[in-house]
């Protein structure tokens, strides 16, 4: 069969639809590249992780255990409480989350459902300029504003940094993150069940509520698992508002100063002379890192089980 | 006007059955909508201009016409859902059971629950069917009790031919559904608040024949409890259901230079197919629409 059809045809043979060969070696040149590039930020990434984790286990290994449960943070004096780094984490990120999700909610749910367009047009820029502010900014402004006229005038605490004045910042630091990603996640819920929703009776805010929310709950919890990261791994608000350097005593009291983790490990690895403290100081940083890495990595595989089990498919 | 030419259209093979249309089964002869001279703006856009007609009681009043003719537009404006497009505008008087719903102490959510609404693609809420069917009810606070919800869910779904099909996976995933069981949802979703209208846009254009036929029988079954409004593309449709048929064209605005949409003709349905007074009509509904 094939034979009378290249009799017919004549001169047509395999040959006449094999590739062009300059064109073939460039396409796989094209490829290979693409490839090389996506597999640089594999190896980075894994090139972090083996950093992390050699000089961890070299503290592991070698730390005598009894000082990672202790009184404090002293890391040049051999005590690594690890739990003040992990309870001052916490607090400064649960602080942040009491202040940036309801505020960054409402003004998503405000930005998507109620905003005439003008109005939205002129406020999501502003928020988005917001979200680019430097935390080193923000740091003296949950220093110098926060810390005396929140945390001192309302809850009675210090008018120098504590947990409460850096959970505050870091808390503003965010609202524009959570407010960003949720109000996305609100505007791609399709217009057809506000319609459905309207059509039935519904106000606008049992359709936010009943409707609205439901369906966008993927990307909302995608917005409250960017900003706990982002608030985790915050360093500079925590680290000059935190109300402790280089060492702090155990507290779970918000109106303390304490060191969270971020600020432990920028404590460690500032200035020269500070990480060649006695014995393990130097590997206690990469322990802490290490720390802090896997809070994060487990909330995220977390919140992504729970995204896929209560997500509304539209 | 009222006086309808005794044949139907033999042109388009129309088999309407005048005694069927003459003695609508409840018939009140109450007027459900009356409109006049409605203008509806998009910001300074004129998208319909100058309609006058009246909606009766229990019946089926089709609205037909070329795409952009306002068809949609007027259908909206029955239930305030215009209202959810900041720029949208409404002039003109447009009574519903003798109540200007235009008017600024009218809450546009009272309205909305007598007059439910089904739209041109199926939207069920992306959650299960139960649910679906019972928001309403639960917004509107119909039911005191878990069983007087379960009672309407059935009772709504019998209605929309669907109870048979979904009652053992009612926990189901709406989404799950065929695009005619829906659309159908739909229909059994908006009468659980029990409306008094039912306003109807292009309910069957994305489904295939049969559920076409099923969504038609549908209606012609619960036209006895509510008067219903539909925008149709399918003039064929229009002939089979509809007691009354509106239709509408675009036609150049000399003003704005714009196209806008224009009610050219309302009447019973068999004198639109069959023996229309306007040129428009005629071509139109003879497929020679130019």
């Amino acid at each position: 069969m094939s034979d009378t059809r290249v009799d017919s045809a004549k001169g047509f043979s395999v040959e006449s639809l094999t590739a062009n060969p300059r064109q073939a070696r460039k396409e796989r040149l094209i490829r290979d590249s693409l490839g090389a590039t996506a597999l640089v930020s594999v190896l980075i990434s894994g090139l972090i992780i083996w950093s992390l984790f050699s000089e961890a286990w070299t503290f592991m290994v070698e730390v005598d255990w009894g000082s990672v449960w202790d009184i404090g943070w002293f890391p040049r004096r051999g005590i690594y409480d690890i739990k003040t780094l992990i309870v001052a984490s916490l607090i400064v990120t649960g602080i942040a989350m009491i202040v940036a999700g309801p505020l960054g909610l409402g003004a998503a749910i405000y930005l998507s459902e109620y905003a005439r367009p003008g109005v939205r047009r002129t406020l999501k820029p502003i928020l988005e300029i917001l979200a680019g502010i430097p935390s080193v900014v923000l740091g003296f402004f949950a220093l110098e504003w926060i810390a005396p006229n929140v945390v001192k005038t309302l809850f009675g605490g210090p008018a120098a940094g504590s947990l409460l004045a850096a959970g505050i910042g870091v808390g503003v630091l965010v609202v524009p993150l959570v407010a960003s990603i949720s109000e996305d996640a609100m505007k791609a819920v399709p217009m057809s069940l506000r319609e459905a929703s309207s059509g039935l009776g519904a106000r606008k805010i049992t359709t936010t509520i009943r409707v609205v929310l439901p369906a966008a709950v993927s990307g909302l919890m995608a917005a409250f698992i960017v900003a706990v990261s982002r608030a985790l791994g915050e360093t500079m608000v925590v680290f000059m508002a935190g109300g402790a350097a280089q060492t702090a005593v155990y507290t779970h009291d918000p109106l303390e100063g304490s060191l969270p983790l971020t600020a432990g490990m920028t404590s460690l690895a500032r200035g020269t002379d500070s990480v060649v403290g006695e014995g393990l100081t130097f590997q206690s940083l990469f322990f802490v890192g290490l720390l802090l890495f896997v809070v994060t990595f487990a909330l995220n595989v977390v919140a992504d089980r729970f995204v896929h089990r209560v997500r509304e498919q539209y | 006007m009222e006086q309808a030419e005794p044949e139907a259209s033999p042109r388009l093979g129309l088999d309407i059955d005048r005694t069927m249309q003459a003695a609508v089964p409840n018939s009140t002869g109450d007027t459900v909508f009356e409109v006049e001279d409605l203008n509806v703006y998009y910001g300074d856009f004129r998208a319909v201009q100058d309609a006058t007609f009246t909606v009766y009681e229990h019946e089926i009043t089709a609205m037909i016409g070329p795409s952009g003719c306002g068809k949609t537009t007027v259908l909206r404006c029955f239930n305030r859902m215009n209202d959810l497009i900041p720029t949208a505008r409404v002039e003109g008087r447009l009574d519903f059971r003798k109540v200007p719903i235009y008017d600024p102490r009218v809450d546009p959510v009272e309205v909305r629950r007598r007059i439910g609404m089904v739209f041109q693609k199926p939207n069920p809420f992306p959650k299960s069917i139960y649910d679906n069917i019972a928001f309403g009810p639960r917004v509107c606070g119909m039911a005191k009790k878990k069983s007087d919800l379960d009672d309407i869910v059935e009772q709504s779904l019998n209605r929309a031919a669907l109870w048979d099909e979904v009652k053992d996976r009612l926990k189901d995933s709406a989404l799950g559904l065929s695009g005619g069981q829906q659309q159908r949802l739909c229909i059994a979703r908006a009468i659980a608040v029990d409306p008094d209208v039912l306003l109807m846009d292009e309910p069957c254009s994305a489904l295939d024949p049969i559920a076409t036929a099923r969504i038609e029988d549908l209606m012609q079954e619960i036209k006895n409890d509510y008067t219903i409004v539909i925008v149709t593309h399918n003039m064929q449709q229009a002939a089979r259901i509809s007691n009354r048929t509106a239709f509408f064209t675009a036609q150049l605005d000399s003003i704005t230079d714009q196209r806008c949409g224009l009610l050219v003709e309302y009447d019973r349905t068999e004198t639109i197919f069959s023996n229309p007074s306007d040129e428009r009509t005629e071509n139109y509904v003879t497929g020679r629409f130019g």
